[in-house]
């Protein structure tokens, strides 16, 4: 959460010094590569933040009506296909991310692969808290998306 | 396997698996992935979709215009909004749902975000609305309805993410996004005039009663004209306006009418830090699944079937397209909808040599609409949430209310020289128009 926070700072702050700098006559054209950077960031380590809490958006009508064994069942399955994927992004994004080290951003020369680490490292976090999902909700029960506060429902 | 089947899965796990309770991107890159394995795709360049799929500076302004909601809620700014809404319109028929309607109007001009909205209203009015004796059911479906007014009233997340993604000037759809947005304002305040609860009758505010509401609300009501100001004279792109609106409540706003909210700002700042990413989130799996769908040629059956049916025809095709978004808006969130069906709806403008600003506002019209639908309509859900009542409830007594976007997404199709009025005005290369070679002015198609 709070580097979320620092990531959408960080942007705000650098989008500001991009106009400042273009309206006083000196450009800092390496300002854009940064905004990506944080924006980037900012939307995979927040994706797996919002895993950890159940805010992502859901279309939960099947397992709203369930209870008991049966809705234990969905909830494992569902964490089970997000640890699939979150093992895809770690995996296939390394692969990338090696491949995109060979490429580089004009003007700043950063290679493309410091961008592209941010799937991999967001699938790694995850996967993780997927795992400590499964775990806690084997033991105590899981909390669905319906659960949560409805102000953290999709901003849209 | 041919690429129809391969097609049919793909949708199928995004629904099956988006239904049993798997968030919205993962149950879009499980589709994908499934899919990849029965293409000779590689996965590493279906998951590096993900990453290009926001890597756009358009992008940018997203999480901008949800901060700028996300100051104005927190800081309790839009409170004078409320109370100038209500100086103007509170003393009519349903005194409290016309506050509702304007004072959506007004939000919709700060904040790109319906939920916001939802939220502001759900914690003000909707409890003033239950002692005058409103039946719930009705303030939530009115809340609801109201609130999609903020994804066509610039700033607009949906336009946004539409010209980011369809290479659509994102100024003309803000522009363009004003009439349908308008219309639903009124055609929700004539419902409620006509058709609503009575209310409690209130005697009409005085001219200095409003006099006094409009000067406490000048200065968050200046937001607007930072944003569409700043585009239309071309000194900031949407993403920049975003920031310098942001950077005008946290230095001038807040400090000026909630000073003891500044020390509540980092946890803002933290708060909207991941609300930005959940809708991007959707953004990166709808990436992939709409270079999928694009790669399996599915713009090309589902034109074909279009064409079919509407030949060249515009306004044929836009009904249709229409309509095929009323059902995909009824079970997928719009920021994914408008990602997947892209290459779909690019390839149908060319084809209806359609202006791509009109289809946007067009497609943006339709998608907010979704928006009150059952089973997955957002804002309705979070409103009947808020305001405690059953969501069944809240659909039926939103019922009515489907006409008013019927007729705004019928007056969307059938009139885009309206539509387009602003834009050719303000933004004439937006709409097509250029610079006249002979002299000042420009030549429109």
């Amino acid at each position: 959460m709070v580097l979320c926070g620092a990531s959408i700072i960080g942007f705000t702050v650098s989008v500001l010094l991009d106009v400042v700098t273009r309206t006083i006559g000196h450009p800092w054209l390496w300002l854009q590569q940064v905004t990506t950077g944080f924006f980037a960031y900012g939307v995979f380590v927040g994706m797996a933040a919002a895993t950890r809490r159940n805010d992502h958006l859901y279309l939960t009508e099947i397992t709203r009506r369930l209870s008991g064994g049966m809705r234990t069942a969905f909830e494992m399955f569902a964490r089970l296909v997000v640890l699939a994927v979150a093992v895809a992004m770690v995996w296939f994004g390394y692969k990338n991310f090696l491949l995109d080290l060979g490429s580089f951003r004009m003007p700043s020369m950063i290679p493309l692969g410091v961008y592209t680490i941010s799937v991999p490292a967001s699938g790694v976090l995850i996967g993780l808290f997927a795992l400590e999902q499964l775990a806690n909700g084997w033991r105590r029960g899981f909390e669905g998306p319906e659960d949560r506060d409805a102000f953290m429902v999709t901003p849209e | 396997m041919s690429n129809g089947l391969i097609l049919g899965l793909m949708a199928l796990l995004f629904l099956g698996l988006g239904y049993l309770g798997v968030p919205v991107a993962f149950a879009l890159m499980a589709g994908v992935l499934a899919a990849t394995a029965l293409t000779p795709v590689s996965f590493p360049s279906i998951i590096g979709q993900m990453f290009h799929g926001i890597d756009s500076e358009a992008l940018l302004a997203v999480p901008f215009f949800l901060l700028v909601g996300e100051l104005m809620t927190s800081a309790e700014i839009t409170q004078r909004m409320i109370v100038l809404s209500q100086t103007l319109v509170g003393h009519f028929r349903g005194g409290l749902a016309q506050v509702i309607t304007l004072f959506s109007m007004f939000f919709a001009g700060i904040s790109g975000s319906s939920t916001a909205d939802v939220a502001v209203l759900s914690r003000t009015i909707a409890h003033d609305m239950d002692r005058e004796g409103y039946d719930r059911a009705f303030t939530a479906a009115l809340i609801a309805s109201a609130s999609t007014m903020a994804n066509l009233i610039p700033p607009s997340i949906m336009a946004v993410v539409y010209g980011a993604t369809g290479g659509v000037s994102i100024g003309g759809l803000f522009l363009g996004g004003v009439v349908p947005g308008v219309l639903i304002g009124i055609g929700l305040m004539i419902y409620s005039h006509f058709f609503g609860p009575v209310g409690v009758k209130r005697s009409r505010a005085t001219l200095p009663e409003i006099g006094s509401a409009a000067r406490r609300a000048a200065l968050p009501l200046i937001i607007p004209i930072i944003i569409m100001g700043g585009i239309l004279t071309g000194w900031f792109t949407p993403t920049e306006a975003g920031m310098v609106a942001v950077i005008y409540i946290v230095a001038v706003l807040i400090p000026l009418l909630r000073r003891e909210h500044i020390r509540k700002l980092p946890g803002d700042f933290v708060y909207a830090g991941m609300l930005y990413a959940i809708p991007l989130a959707a953004v990166a799996g709808a990436s992939a699944f709409g270079w999928m769908l694009a790669y399996l040629r599915g713009p090309d059956v589902v034109a074909g079937w279009i064409a079919a049916y509407a030949g060249t025809s515009a306004i044929k095709i836009m009904f249709l397209l229409a309509a095929l978004f009323v059902i995909v808006g009824d079970f997928v969130d719009a920021v994914p909808a408008i990602i997947i069906f892209m290459p779909i709806i690019i390839r149908l403008t060319e084809l209806g040599d359609i202006n791509p600003v009109h289809m946007g506002v067009v497609i943006v019209t339709t998608l907010v609409f979704g928006l009150i639908t059952p089973p997955y309509g957002l804002s309705l859900l979070v409103a009947s949430k808020f305001v405690g009542v059953d969501f069944g409830r809240a659909m039926r007594r939103s019922l009515p209310l489907y006409v008013v976007f019927f007729a705004a997404i019928t007056f969307t199709v059938l009139f885009p020289k309206v539509v387009l009025w602003l834009p050719k005005q303000f933004l004439p290369e937006s709409v097509g128009c250029f610079k006249n070679p002979s002299g000042t002015g420009y030549l429109c198609p």
